[in-house]
């Protein structure tokens, strides 16, 4: 009996997809302006969180790229035996914390200083008898944090005393900003900590928004689901076009949220790159592609979450 | 059709709505069941059709022990069990036939079958003329009537009223009781909650009278009773 009448429901449900489309959009229509308040929560909700999600991975980008400055130098000096370098190089670059180590000669310091400091009057550098620059150690890092362990092993590191500029007082011979690095990590964890939390609170406060107002939607259709359920229509019968109905609301705000988004981007990214063209603002196509997913994702799980926890009150048997 | 044994339901800490009722009802039957607002009529047509369980007792419709039925089932057994109250419960925005369609709808009908048995039973309640009219243009009777064709179109069993003539004028509550009448002719077991006394004492059904909450009398082909 009971299998029976449980393959007879599932048949029921396979003919009715018709029903169910033409259900929720008919509910849409006719409900509009339930529908319409719906569709607006979660435009806005999603609009703020993309908005947020977009600024905090520009804001992202321009930390990793004030971070991928941080780098060692070290200076040698003058005359300094090739093969006591070769062998500093070597400890450095087999230490799996560095990314990579350069080999500045002193021309080419000279030379680089010419290109970029002294670029207005590249004179000043050709009137210099001996050049004053020395020769160094570029080392980049694969995790800007590491700077001060790495700058630890280097000054460990008995080769170091062999080549440094300044052998007296090695601390001279090691260029990694100090003090701004640590300020500059204390700032950046601190921005990230307080965008996700920003984010968080965001998605939690769209939640209960969309909730709230799908709950509204099926206050007002009450009615026809106590009857519904009188004439014996079985729960998911009744769930399903409410499911629909929220999934289609979420996706509508997704989309105008998206298309805001885009918009935003396209006439105001331009203006800020000119304004703060010091710092590399962009947004990647792949970041772009990835909001796009979290937006219409979000709001299909937040449509469809809404509407079965605001539904569970209304389909007690 | 029908078994409750030894059945009781409390509210909350409430005196029980029910206390040990024991009603046997055959397949076929018409019965009325009587007694003053309070007396638990609602409660008592409220569990045969399982919106509420009882505190006590078992209750055994078509065949099947309400007190043990999966949650999952329900809907399956409401589809045998067509239901009239005394508010029709019609939705405004659609006209009699969508009304009475939509019962067949919902259980998943086919096209085919609501079409040829939607407009069957709105003949048979005598509303063939009115198919396309809202339920605001409708009289109180003849809404009672799409009522009564949606609780019927499903060809149900067991057909529960619980007062439906409360809104209707003592002419036009004739006409919704030999609509009873016929209906039970064709075998379907018909159980009416009401305290119409003129309906209950011409009709001369199984009369089943309730008061605080327990059965105080069962007759065939009984009257309301109550001296007052």
């Amino acid at each position: 009996m009971s299998s029976v009448t449980r393959i007879a429901g599932c048949t029921a449900m396979a003919i009715n997809v018709g029903y169910f489309v033409r259900e929720s959009v008919q509910s849409f229509r006719r409900n509009w302006v339930m529908s319409l308040g719906a569709v607006i929560t979660i435009y806005l909700s999603l609009l703020i969180v993309g908005a947020s999600v977009g600024s905090s991975m520009v804001v992202g980008q321009v930390v990793r790229s004030v971070e991928e400055k941080v780098s060692i130098r070290i200076f040698l000096k003058d005359g300094a035996a090739p093969a006591d370098v070769d062998a500093l190089n070597k400890a450095l670059v087999g230490d799996a914390r560095v990314k990579d180590v350069k080999y500045t000669s002193k021309e080419e310091a000279l030379e680089e200083l010419k290109k970029t400091t002294l670029a207005d009057s590249p004179e000043i550098v050709d009137q210099l008898e001996v050049n004053p620059l020395p020769a160094s150690l570029d080392v980049n890092l694969k995790k800007p944090q590491d700077v001060n362990a790495v700058v630890e092993t280097i000054k460990a590191n008995p080769g170091f005393l062999k080549v440094a500029d300044r052998p007296d007082n090695p601390e001279k011979s090691l260029k990694y900003g100090q003090q701004i690095v640590n300020q500059l990590f204390a700032f950046t964890s601190a921005l990230r900590v307080i965008g996700a939390v920003f984010i968080i609170m965001l998605a939690v406060i769209s939640l209960i928004f969309i909730n709230n107002t799908i709950r509204l939607a099926i206050y007002a259709r009450r009615k026809e689901i106590g009857i519904m359920r009188l004439v014996g229509a079985s729960n998911w019968f009744i769930r399903t076009p409410f499911l629909l109905e929220g999934m289609l609301q979420s996706l509508l705000g997704a989309f105008l949220a998206l298309l805001t988004l885009g918009s935003v981007q396209w006439f105001l990214m331009p203006k800020l790159k000119e304004t703060i063209s010091f710092l590399p603002v962009s947004l990647s196509a792949g970041a772009s592609v990835q909001i796009s997913l979290i937006l219409i994702l979000s709001g299909v799980i937040i449509g469809l979450a809404g509407s079965a926890v605001a539904l569970r009150r209304y389909l007690k048997v | 059709m029908i078994s409750m044994r030894n059945v009781s339901k409390t509210y909350g800490a409430d005196k029980p709505a029910l206390y040990d009722v024991n009603v046997e009802i055959e397949q076929g039957e018409f019965v009325f069941l009587v007694g003053h607002s309070g007396s638990g009529k609602s409660t008592f047509i409220r569990l045969l059709q399982r919106e509420l369980l009882p505190s006590e007792g078992s209750i055994v419709v078509a065949g099947q022990d309400l007190t043990r039925m999966k949650n999952w089932k329900v809907p399956f057994l409401r589809r045998n069990i067509g239901c009239v109250f005394q508010d029709f419960k019609l939705l405004p925005n659609k006209t009699t036939y969508e009304n009475v369609a939509f019962a067949l709808e919902v259980i998943g009908r086919s096209k085919h079958v609501i079409r040829t048995q939607v407009p069957e039973v709105l003949r048979l309640v005598g509303l063939e003329e009115k198919i396309n009219s809202y339920p605001d243009e409708l009289s109180g009777g003849e809404q009672q009537r799409v009522s009564i064709a949606r609780a019927f179109v499903n060809r149900p069993p067991l057909l529960l009223a619980d007062e439906p003539t409360g809104n209707l004028d003592p002419a036009t509550s004739l006409g919704i009781m030999s609509l009873f009448s016929r209906i039970n002719k064709t075998g379907t077991t018909v159980l009416v909650a009401t305290h119409d006394r003129e309906m209950v004492d011409s009709m001369r059904k199984r009369v089943i009278a309730l008061e605080n909450g327990r059965v105080i009398r069962d007759q065939d082909r009984g009257v309301y009773g109550y001296g007052d």
